[in-house]
């Protein structure tokens, strides 16, 4: 394959920590290895009606990644080390789908790799796609849409957006200064306080129908999942995410028998001022926890909103002092407590509208499930995925939760929330 | 205090209501299209101006609505008398 080069230049270099965010990924990583090419994800920047030529394409990359320092950022023994100058690799292709998939099958060589591979699909001589493959310490789905809308700009009008965006380096002083400091101490007392009084762990019980390989992901592609739950948010006034989260976190009361059910919805952390615009990892997990026994679904919906706040604020943490207050919990109760089981609204928009009983039931014909992937190592036992409109994926360890029971699961969800919805 | 707070009510969800929307409404925010996370980035702003932290452990059904809000700082905020 034809390779060629973005030489970039960068303002500064530097060595930090790494931020809450990065070290949160950087484990996950590290617990999947080696199927942590799982974490690899891409975007193709589709150029339309404005195609670029292959020299003005490379030099929108190099701005972007002088841009963003988080694209010139490795993990180097456990700290992030930022340089300024070097030159990114770009390979050509011709499908922008095979392309995407050739660049995000293999894992980054995290110490040595710049942290975001490119491709870019020619006819002749004009750049039709530009892909984006991100190793995930660089950035999770929303600042893979900053860059995106950055390079955007670039290519159209030879600027990104004004103000400086935050880097990682200065997320990463701020989070060890007394500030930082205060709000890790708040949030690492939610998931001490909650940790003491949750069950050890949601599925507990032994399947006795794994697999090989153990870890399968189940889709469900259903519009009638995104319409009731968009009906059920106008008529609670929440979001369809809280319905969403409200409706697996029954679901999983359900299912494993637990009165309380703590979930780890993956959020953003971009609510802050200083971390708004970072093409940076800012995700991480929170801690959700609601007490689901006997409770009526519509009153679930209004204790699931401020139980998501404090879910939310608690996202904002160092991983470090999570380890520290799981262990004390740990050796106090006697046994290891850790949920396994995790939420992750990947929408960007969450727009409701009232929809009507006849589409809501048309929709219902329209459901499909598959199975389209299946792997060794996953570091959870239950994960929940939306994305698009709508699809909802769990991925599970089969050896705690049966393929059998994941599709119940999926189908269970449909059937609760058009039963909701249509009430 | 109000129609500051309307306004980043309404920075807070991106634009999707006016102050003046904000200002009026008859039912609680969350009604009207202000997610759980347009909430956050409120929280955050309204920590921010007023010099207050907002504590989540309680009730916090004032959040829903500007003259909640005015209240709720008008008993704590430095900033806000």
């Amino acid at each position: 394959m034809t390779a060629l080069a973005a030489a970039f230049s960068g303002a500064r270099s530097g060595d930090a920590p790494l931020t809450w965010g990065q070290r949160a990924i950087w484990e996950a990583i590290e617990r999947t290895a080696p199927d942590d090419h799982y974490f690899n994800f891409g975007r193709i920047v589709q150029l339309g009606a404005r195609p670029a030529s292959v020299s003005g394409a490379l030099w929108a990359l190099a701005r972007l990644v002088e841009r963003h320092e988080s694209l010139r950022t490795r993990i180097v023994d456990g700290r992030q080390a930022l340089a300024a100058a070097g030159e990114l690799t770009v390979v050509l292709g011709a499908d922008p789908d095979a392309l995407l998939a050739e660049l995000t099958a293999t894992a980054f060589d995290y110490a040595r790799e710049w942290p975001l591979r490119v491709g870019l699909v020619t006819t002749g001589a004009e750049v039709t796609h530009i892909v984006l493959a991100f190793c995930h310490h660089a950035a999770d789905g929303l600042g893979a849409e900053e860059a995106v809308r950055d390079l955007r700009l670039l290519l159209l009008r030879g600027e990104p957006r004004g103000s400086r965006p935050p880097q990682p380096l200065d997320i990463a002083r701020w989070q060890s200064s007394p500030e930082g400091r205060r709000v890790a101490e708040e949030a690492a007392w939610h998931w001490e306080r909650e940790h003491r009084r949750i069950p050890p762990t949601m599925f507990q019980l032994p399947s006795g129908a794994g697999e090989s390989p153990p870890i399968w992901r189940a889709v469900l592609r259903s519009p009638a999942v995104d319409l009731a739950a968009q009906r059920i948010a106008v008529q609670h006034g929440t979001s369809t995410s809280n319905v969403l989260l409200t409706a697996v976190t029954a679901l999983v009361a359900e299912m494993t028998g637990h009165e309380t059910v703590a979930m780890l919805p993956i959020v953003s952390n971009r609510f802050r001022a200083d971390t708004r615009g970072a093409v940076s990892t800012l995700s991480q997990e929170g801690l959700f926890v609601l007490d689901v026994e006997k409770v009526p679904f519509a009153e679930l919906l209004a204790l699931a909103r401020p139980a998501a706040l404090r879910a939310y604020r608690s996202a904002y943490h160092d991983p470090a002092d999570r380890a520290r207050v799981l262990a004390e919990v740990g050796e106090d109760r006697g046994t290891p407590v850790h949920p396994w089981c995790c939420f992750n609204d990947m929408r960007f928009a969450d727009h409701a509208v009232y929809r009507d009983d006849a589409l809501i039931r048309r929709a219902l014909g329209e459901s499909s499930l598959s199975w389209p992937m299946s792997q060794e190592q996953l570091n959870c036992r239950f994960c929940v995925h939306v994305s698009g409109t709508m699809e909802v994926s769990v991925t599970a360890d089969t050896r705690w939760l049966s393929r059998a029971d994941m599709e119940r699961f999926l189908r269970g969800l449909e059937d609760r929330l058009v039963e909701a919805a249509l009430r | 205090m109000k129609e500051r707070l309307a306004e980043l009510v309404s920075q807070a969800c991106d634009g999707q209501l006016t102050p003046a929307e904000v200002l009026t409404a008859t039912v609680p925010l969350s009604y009207l299209g202000v997610t759980s996370l347009a909430q956050m980035r409120l929280i955050d702003a309204v920590e921010r101006e007023y010099e207050v932290e907002i504590d989540l452990g309680g009730d916090v059904a004032f959040l829903d609505s500007v003259a909640g809000l005015a209240g709720w700082l008008a008993e704590r905020a430095p900033a806000a008398r």
